[in-house]
């Protein structure tokens, strides 16, 4: 296949990406951590059934970096206000409880394998600072709330 | 006696001769030189110098966004956290525009036909970005990242105008020469 064949089947895979999944994520939190999970931890190949199908492997892997990269620029670009937003929602669509999520967050730090591999890595430790701090703010609002007995 | 002084100088004039075409040569061809340029460019241009980069690091919503949550403890770790990430973006810029500079101060003036007019524009930006770095560095340790936003732009900017010229500097480098000595071609490929 040809340079430039393949790049257009990259960006046709991509916006159907975009189109048919991606879509129904409102959040980029919440695109970022799906397309981040599309990846092979031990090779760093991402996979998707139905795009594979449609296009090649190869061309999907390539889509769904690209939809990564832009994910991960979205964050990048957040605002912490709307990043601790972005956290609370997905963690009430998760229906965790917040010290379970923010105590497991905070030991696992599950946000560093969100991360494109070839991101420079100024932005990773840009976002890693910003989910820390909006950790610790999600920890203090949850500490500040009155505790509600059983009865409540 | 005297002749044996004269000849351990005329030596010694020698030596110093041959060292100084030794490291004239090596900038000459330096092909590796030209390829840390290059990645330097990019680095610059795509990772460290965009305004919405820059503008997110520096920018003052979120202090006071962490203010209105009226934790002392948080701002604390907010700030050590954001001076880390100021620290790092100064001392990345500074690192780069290094590679430039050596780029300039050696091969860019056998390959690229700079005016004297650019060439001093250029090394007075040098000069005054690795200073203004220097500069940045203290002030984010003694007052904080938020310290000097002024300073962040003029730093920014005289980047941006550093990278122009080197990119004028560098057109003759197209893709393919730069794999053919080993460098890549940006950082936009995908190695997954």
């Amino acid at each position: 296949m040809k340079y430039g064949e393949k790049q257009g089947d990259v960006r046709s895979a991509a916006n159907d990406l975009r189109r048919r999944t991606l879509s129904q994520f409102s959040r980029p939190l919440d695109r970022l951590i799906y397309l981040a999970s599309t990846r092979d931890y031990n090779t760093g190949v991402y996979y998707h059934d139905g795009l594979a199908a449609a296009y090649s492997q190869d061309v999907a892997c390539q889509a769904l970096a690209d939809c990564h990269r832009e994910a991960f620029r979205e964050i990048l670009g957040t605002s912490l206000c709307d990043l601790v937003g972005q956290l609370e929602n997905y963690m009430e669509s998760a229906r965790l409880g917040t010290e379970t999520f923010v105590e497991a967050w905070k030991k696992l730090e599950p946000y560093r394998v969100t991360v494109p591999v070839e991101s420079d890595p100024l932005a990773a430790e840009f976002v890693f600072a910003n989910f820390r701090t909006a950790l610790a703010i999600l920890e203090t609002r949850q500490a500040a709330r009155p505790v509600l007995g059983p009865g409540a | 006696m005297i002749q044996l002084l004269f000849f351990l100088t005329v030596g010694g004039v020698l030596f110093v001769f041959l060292l100084l075409l030794a490291r004239r040569g090596k900038a000459e061809g330096g092909a590796e030189a030209l390829v840390n340029a290059r990645q330097a460019l990019l680095t610059l241009q795509t990772e460290l110098l965009p305004a919405g980069l820059v503008g997110r690091i520096f920018a003052k919503d979120d202090l006071e966004f962490v203010d209105s949550e009226g934790s002392q403890e948080v701002r604390d770790l907010f700030l050590r956290e954001r001076q880390k990430v100021a620290l790092l973006w100064v001392e990345r810029v500074k690192d780069e525009i290094r590679l430039l500079r050596y780029l300039h101060l050696g091969s860019a003036r056998f390959y690229a036909r700079l005016d004297l007019k650019t060439e001093v524009v250029l090394a007075a930006d040098f000069g005054l970005l690795l200073i203004s770095c220097k500069a940045l560095e203290l002030v984010f340790v003694m007052r904080g990242p938020f310290a000097a936003p002024r300073m962040v732009g003029t730093v920014a900017n005289a980047a941006a105008r550093v990278c122009d010229i080197s990119q004028q500097s560098l057109a003759f480098l197209t893709t393919s020469d730069l794999n053919a000595l080993g460098g890549t071609s940006g950082p936009g490929q995908v190695s997954a």
